[in-house]
């Protein structure tokens, strides 16, 4: 093989050889021991003269530059298709677009457009009220719950904050935004679990601020969300409405077996 | 001969002959494994609530969702607490067992099915910090990582001087019960059809698995040394592979970062620090962000200093000294990130990813102090000392390790 040949060549001097001899790594003798050097304890312990393909003899050359090949084209395969993931839409991912996908999905999908191309100028809370069947018969509608306001005070003067905190509600929220039409209405499977996501999400929130009260069952829950400008710094002379506005989505009803389980 | 073919022979013989990086690799391994672990000590008491089969995400909804794209998870394999519990304590505990290097290659392995298992589960919980740990997390299976600052290279040293002095060694037991039970586990869940999702993860395990074991028996019973020599060099040349891609997924973090920034309105008009800073959910520390946002050249330079390393930052590894100064600035934007818009595990994990790109000598001498600090403080604590038993970088250095991490 090319290195072996090169390698025993380029030691036969420059009588030989009309190039500067190539830079050989240091004697593989003093390399720190391999970690599963244990599993080789056994064997005969005299130093091995060399190591690496120069000492393998052509059979085993021939694996390992199987191996080398196998390596190289794997690894090219790999960031080139990570590479065209992460790129803008071009004339490569528009022809080979399923090829890359099916590559890079389930287990490589990544996205690093961090606060790009424009950070996040807005804060989206998300709101939420209920309708509790009461004990006595009747029904009551609770006031709005920010839950964001309370994931905000939760991460204030947090050096760590929770997932549940920071990403659960918020991610949620994009979610069911990414997966339904203006009109609310879900888009494929997906819209579908997202609303079942956020209804849960809601749901354990109100729980916890036992908005059903003692006796109470919540009965329906209405999400809202209610985005307000960043406000614009001192120093700039941007005019910006400082005036909310609200996506309201319909009420929703607990099914029967999670209303029979919160009342369990 | 001429001068191309020298120079792929050379190039062969550099992938081919020893392992690059034995530090960079060691830090990313114990970078990653202390984020993970940490992570999951602190989301301990809500790990119900994000990962559970009675969660918001619930079982069913994990279920729906991973019928349509197949990835991996043990989660889903049973809707029981109990199993749940399990997982979650297996990923806490190969997080530990890597971070310390025991048994590194199985490790990595478990380590990967643990990360995998939790975050696919709900893949709406996480941030790029999870992302950078998922696909790091497969990486490092390929690579040899145990090689320095692990407790198999102890282990390897102790038998190596064990040997020196001729006395006898008792076989390995552990290994085989590991990789036994560890392929018991592999073929009952292949067999249940629990791995019949996407193939990325049952290939990992199915090549690792039986690899392991020809690794084991051609250590053992070859009768000349080729075999053996033939499986360092594939160990090599995969492990400088995996490194390879780890690098190339560090800049193209970067490069997708910084270049997207390019495009956006708030990067060029130098606004763009001022809007995460004063977002409910990244503010923390009102009082500070306000403070950082006072000055509106401030958030400018900060602004356009952040688009600037991001995108340079990858051409910068052809120049060591660039390179140092570009990594040391973002390593310390990480540090602040952390803390400033309450992102410490995501910072954490970018840290760990940089660490990749740490020159060796830095390195070194890092693991001198910790070897030191740790001296003193048995000694503190008045444990019989004994100096041989310090992990350190003892391992001689293989002088090509030198300039890994400024070159790739």
């Amino acid at each position: 093989m090319d290195a072996y040949d090169a390698g025993s060549a380029a030691r036969h001097g420059p009588a030989e050889q009309p190039h500067p001899p190539v830079p050989r790594p240091a004697p593989p003798a003093d390399a720190p021991r391999s970690a599963e050097a244990p599993l080789i304890a056994e064997a005969p312990p005299e130093p091995e003269p060399r190591t690496g393909v120069a000492a393998l003899s052509l059979r085993y050359q021939i694996g390992a530059a199987l191996a080398l090949a196998v390596v190289a084209i794997a690894v090219c395969v790999h960031v080139g298709m990570v590479f065209l993931h992460v790129a803008p839409p071009n004339t490569v991912t528009k022809q080979h677009g399923g090829a890359i996908d099916d590559w890079i999905y389930p287990e490589f999908e990544q996205n690093w457009k961090l606060f790009a191309p424009n950070p996040l100028q807005q804060n989206i809370a998300v709101q939420v009220r209920a309708e509790i069947d009461t004990a006595d018969g009747g029904t009551r509608t609770t006031g709005w719950y920010d839950l964001s306001a309370q994931d905000g005070r939760a991460i204030d003067g947090n050096l760590l904050p929770s997932h549940t905190q920071q990403n659960e509600l918020r991610r949620a929220w994009d979610f069911f935004v990414a997966t339904h039409d203006a009109d609310n209405r879900p888009v494929g499977l997906r819209g579908a679990l997202s609303e079942t996501y956020l209804r849960h999400i809601v749901q354990l929130r109100l729980d916890r601020e036992n908005a059903a009260g003692e006796d109470g069952v919540v009965a329906r829950v209405q999400v809202r969300s209610r985005t307000t400008n960043v406000p614009q710094p001192e120093w700039s002379d941007e005019e910006l409405s400082d005036k909310p506005t609200y996506r309201v989505l319909p009420w929703w009803s607990i099914p029967a077996d999670e209303t029979a389980e919160a009342a369990r | 001969m001429n001068r191309f073919a020298l120079a792929i022979s050379a190039a062969i013989a550099r992938v081919t002959e020893s392992a690059h990086g034995p530090y960079q690799t060691a830090v990313i391994r114990i970078g990653f494994t202390a984020t993970w672990l940490l992570f999951l000590l602190r989301e301990f008491p809500h790990r119900h609530e994000m990962y559970g089969p009675a969660g918001p995400w619930d079982f069913d909804l994990a279920q729906q969702l991973i019928g349509t794209n197949g990835s991996f998870t043990a989660l889903i394999w049973s809707s029981s607490g109990f199993w749940f519990e399990s997982v979650y304590v297996f990923a806490v505990l190969t997080s530990v067992l890597l971070l310390l290097g025991w048994r590194t290659r199985t490790m990595s392995v478990l380590f990967m099915v643990g990360v995998l298992s939790l975050q696919n589960r709900s893949i709406f919980m996480g941030d790029g910090g999870d992302n950078v740990l998922h696909l790091m997390c497969v990486y490092l299976v390929f690579t040899r990582c145990g090689r320095v600052w692990s407790l198999d290279e102890r282990r390897a040293r102790r038998q190596n001087a064990a040997r020196a002095r001729g006395e006898r060694i008792a076989p390995d037991r552990v290994g085989p019960v590991l990789w036994g039970v560890s392929g018991f586990a592999l073929v009952a869940a292949t067999t249940a059809g629990r791995l019949d999702g996407d193939l990325t993860v049952p290939v990992i395990l199915w090549i690792m698995w039986p690899a392991m074991a020809v690794w084991w028996i051609v250590g053992r019973r070859a009768r000349t040394a080729q075999p053996r020599i033939l499986l360092d060099v594939i160990g090599n040349i995969v492990h400088n592979g995996a490194l390879l891609v780890i690098m190339a997924e560090a800049c193209l973090i970067y490069a997708t970062a910084g270049w997207y920034k390019i495009q956006g309105t708030r990067w060029q008009d130098g606004t763009a620090v001022y809007y995460p800073l004063h977002l409910d959910y990244f503010s923390p520390w009102p009082a500070l962000a306000d403070l950082l946002s006072s000055s509106g050249t401030m958030v400018m330079l900060i602004t356009y200093g952040t688009v600037l390393v991001q995108v340079a930052f990858p051409f910068t590894l052809f120049n060591r000294r660039v390179k140092n100064v570009l990594l040391t600035a973002m390593i310390t934007e990480h540090a602040v990130i952390a803390v400033v818009l309450g992102l410490p595990f995501f910072s954490l994990a970018m840290i760990a990813a940089d660490a990749v790109f740490l020159p060796t000598t830095f390195l070194r001498r890092l693991g001198g102090w910790t070897a030191h600090a740790r001296g003193r403080l048995s000694r503190l604590v008045r444990r019989g000392e004994d100096r041989t038993e310090l992990p350190g970088p003892r391992t001689p250095e293989n002088p090509e390790h030198a300039h890994v991490g400024f070159t790739a």
